[in-house]
């Protein structure tokens, strides 16, 4: 096994046992924080893909503002491990059942897997700043702008649900 | 493209009209605006420009979705006239809105890459899901906008996983290249497929995924429930169907069965859950949901006619919508109400309304001489010709349990008695856009074929 492969199974052992914690865990505050240790392992895993700037924003966008925002709200609205809501048994068999449906099909379309033409990687620097740079600002570049009108809009809307009514 | 553009400057130009207390301009100008973009859109008819390496593609199909989305929007801005000011001072930040939320839906009509069909769903979803939160007094405003936004986010990753995937399987977010590398990794892209199946479905309110529908529809302003069951129906509808025609015609095979079911559980729960109703608003709200179900028979019979029989059917709902809501609109701002019962004896006091809203209802439950008539005519024709009978026959039974549910509020307009003298007033923005929608809507039904080759 050489050092990638190794460091892959340790990644993708940390991301899929620290998921479970976060829908197993009864407190929370715990759930957000492993989830936090999730969006890391995460981003080893697109640094080992060689894609370090989504690495990076993983870690400043996920695991740094919008974990801190789930945290203030957990912390504004009060939850603690007494507030969970009790559901009915039915609800919870019938959530396993279509759950696990979809897990069947998702590994079953993942075992059929192979390596065909169009989605061979070419060129292993793609996930490099540079080229993503280059990519963005060629091919995507209508995307990218178009992107502005919706934060645009949820920046309008934001302002008007928040501000301060004066009647 | 031009299109967007002009939207979306107009948008901004309204913004900061709004800054410099300009509330008489915003509307002249909204529309001004609206009429220069439609009008841009009307000069490439006949063209296919293709812009930013194929990214949107503005062929007819695209032109006429436009258009109409563009006119269904001048008249809702018309009808708007005195209504947002009843809820607060923020005029200019709610037709912005709407004016970006436009600009989404014309780029989700006009899509050929992935992005652009995700980024135009999220411009048009999160403008809704702000608007639908206008009345911040309001507890069933607030209940609609966050219900909307949390099924809606939720409903986004269903999409964002799908489109994931299918890029997984063909290399490419473009919907040309996608049909052609459809079958390099098949299980993969079924499974994408059918995220996307998800995601499409519940934003155009089809069943199973309808949950949202009545409960924002009730609870969002009337005004912009008109934009919300007309403009995002419209776009959503045109979105999915070049979505499955071009990118998964080839494996259609996959999603028949699945969307057949949808069909007939989304025509069944909408029309008989509408015919329980004693809202108007609510029995709107249902009767959106059936209406989907109708148009989704236009993609399962996948066809060169179904791009067609979308078109009409969407003008046809459009239009009759905006004239019932109108009516609507009036009805609860006089009468206090928007139950059935206030409704009654309309028809003395006020015969051209109850005229209006009676073409309006005749339009929707599809009775001759109707544009909506012709609308389930050409979408049962592409059924059929598709040998999809079994499923035309369900739906001719269930239009007639539209019928029933639609001509409620015609016989409390006509049949039951009303208090007296309680007439209402209506101003002549609203005089002129009810008098348009119930022109039309009798000119489509006589002369439907202004509209029937366009595509």
């Amino acid at each position: 096994m050489t050092i990638t492969q190794s460091l892959f199974y340790f990644l993708a052992f940390v991301a899929i046992f620290c998921s479970l914690l976060v829908v197993l865990a009864k407190n929370p505050v715990h759930s957000v924080l492993y989830l936090i240790i999730t969006f890391f392992a995460f981003t080893g895993h697109y640094i080992l893909l060689n894609a370090q700037f989504v690495g990076i924003v993983n870690i400043i966008v996920y695991a740094g503002a919008i974990m801190v925002l789930f945290l203030f709200v957990i912390m504004l609205l009060n939850f603690n491990e007494g507030t969970e809501t009790h559901k009915p048994n039915l609800v919870k068999f019938a959530g396993a059942i279509t759950g696990g449906l979809v897990l069947v099909v998702l590994v079953a379309s993942l075992q059929t897997l192979q390596q065909s033409n169009p989605v061979k990687l070419n060129n292993a620097d793609i996930g490099l700043v540079k080229n993503l740079g280059k990519v963005l600002f060629n091919e995507f570049l209508l995307p990218f702008e178009v992107v502005s009108i919706l934060f645009l809009s949820a920046m309008v809307g934001a302002v008007l649900l928040a501000r301060k009514e004066n009647n | 493209m031009t299109s967007i553009i002009i939207i979306t400057i107009t948008a901004i130009v309204v913004l900061y009209l709004g800054l410099y207390k300009a509330q008489k301009a915003l509307l002249p100008v909204s529309i001004l605006g609206l009429l220069a973009s439609g009008a841009t859109a009307f000069m490439a008819w006949g063209s296919e420009l293709s812009y930013f390496n194929d990214m949107i593609v503005f062929n007819n199909y695209a032109i006429a979705f436009t258009i109409l989305l563009v006119v269904t929007t001048i008249l809702i801005f018309l009808l708007s006239r005195d209504y947002f000011e009843h809820i607060s001072s923020n005029v200019a930040e709610y037709y912005a809105i709407l004016l970006f939320a436009l600009a989404g839906g014309v780029v989700m009509v006009s899509f050929q890459n992935l992005s652009m069909l995700f980024i135009g769903i999220e411009i048009l979803s999160v403008s809704m899901y702000i608007m639908a939160g206008i009345k911040r007094r309001n507890i069933a405003s607030n209940e609609a906008a966050l219900k909307y936004f949390l099924l809606g986010a939720f409903s986004t990753g269903f999409l964002l996983f799908g489109i994931a995937l299918v890029y997984g399987a063909t290399g490419s977010f473009n919907i040309d290249q996608i049909a052609a590398h459809a079958s390099e990794n098949p299980l993969l892209f079924n499974v994408g497929l059918t995220l996307m199946l998800i995601a499409m479905a519940f934003k155009v309110g089809v069943a199973p995924l309808h949950f949202w529908t009545p409960d924002v529809y009730q609870g969002t302003p009337t005004l912009v429930t008109t934009f919300m069951s007309t403009v995002v129906k419209t776009a959503g509808f045109a979105a999915f169907l070049r979505l499955f025609t071009v990118a998964f015609g080839a494996s259609s095979h996959v999603w028949m069965v699945t969307v057949s079911v949808m069909v007939v559980l989304t025509l069944f729960i909408g029309n008989v859950t509408a015919a329980f109703q004693s809202n108007q608003k609510r029995l709107l709200a249902y009767s959106s949901i059936s209406h989907a179900g109708y148009m989704l028979i236009a993609i399962l019979a996948l066809g060169g006619a179904s791009a067609n029989s979308i078109l009409i059917y969407s003008i046809a709902y459009s239009i009759a919508s905006v004239a019932a809501f109108g009516v609507m609109i009036l009805v609860k701002q006089q009468r206090g109400s928007d139950d059935i019962t206030a409704f009654n004896g309309l028809a003395k006091n006020n015969p051209a309304l109850a005229l209006i809203m009676t073409i309006a209802m005749c339009s929707l439950a599809g009775i001759p001489l109707t544009a909506g008539f012709f609308g389930k005519f050409f979408i049962f024709g592409t059924a059929i010709s598709a040998h999809y009978t079994w499923l035309v026959a369900i739906a001719v039974l269930m239009a007639a349990v539209g019928i029933y549910y639609y001509f409620k509020v015609i016989i409390a307009m006509y049949l039951r008695k009303g208090e007296e003298g309680n007439i209402i007033q209506v101003s002549t923005h609203y005089q002129f856009v009810l008098a348009f929608c119930a022109l039309v809507t009798i000119l489509l039904g006589v002369l439907p074929g202004l509209i029937t080759n366009l595509l």
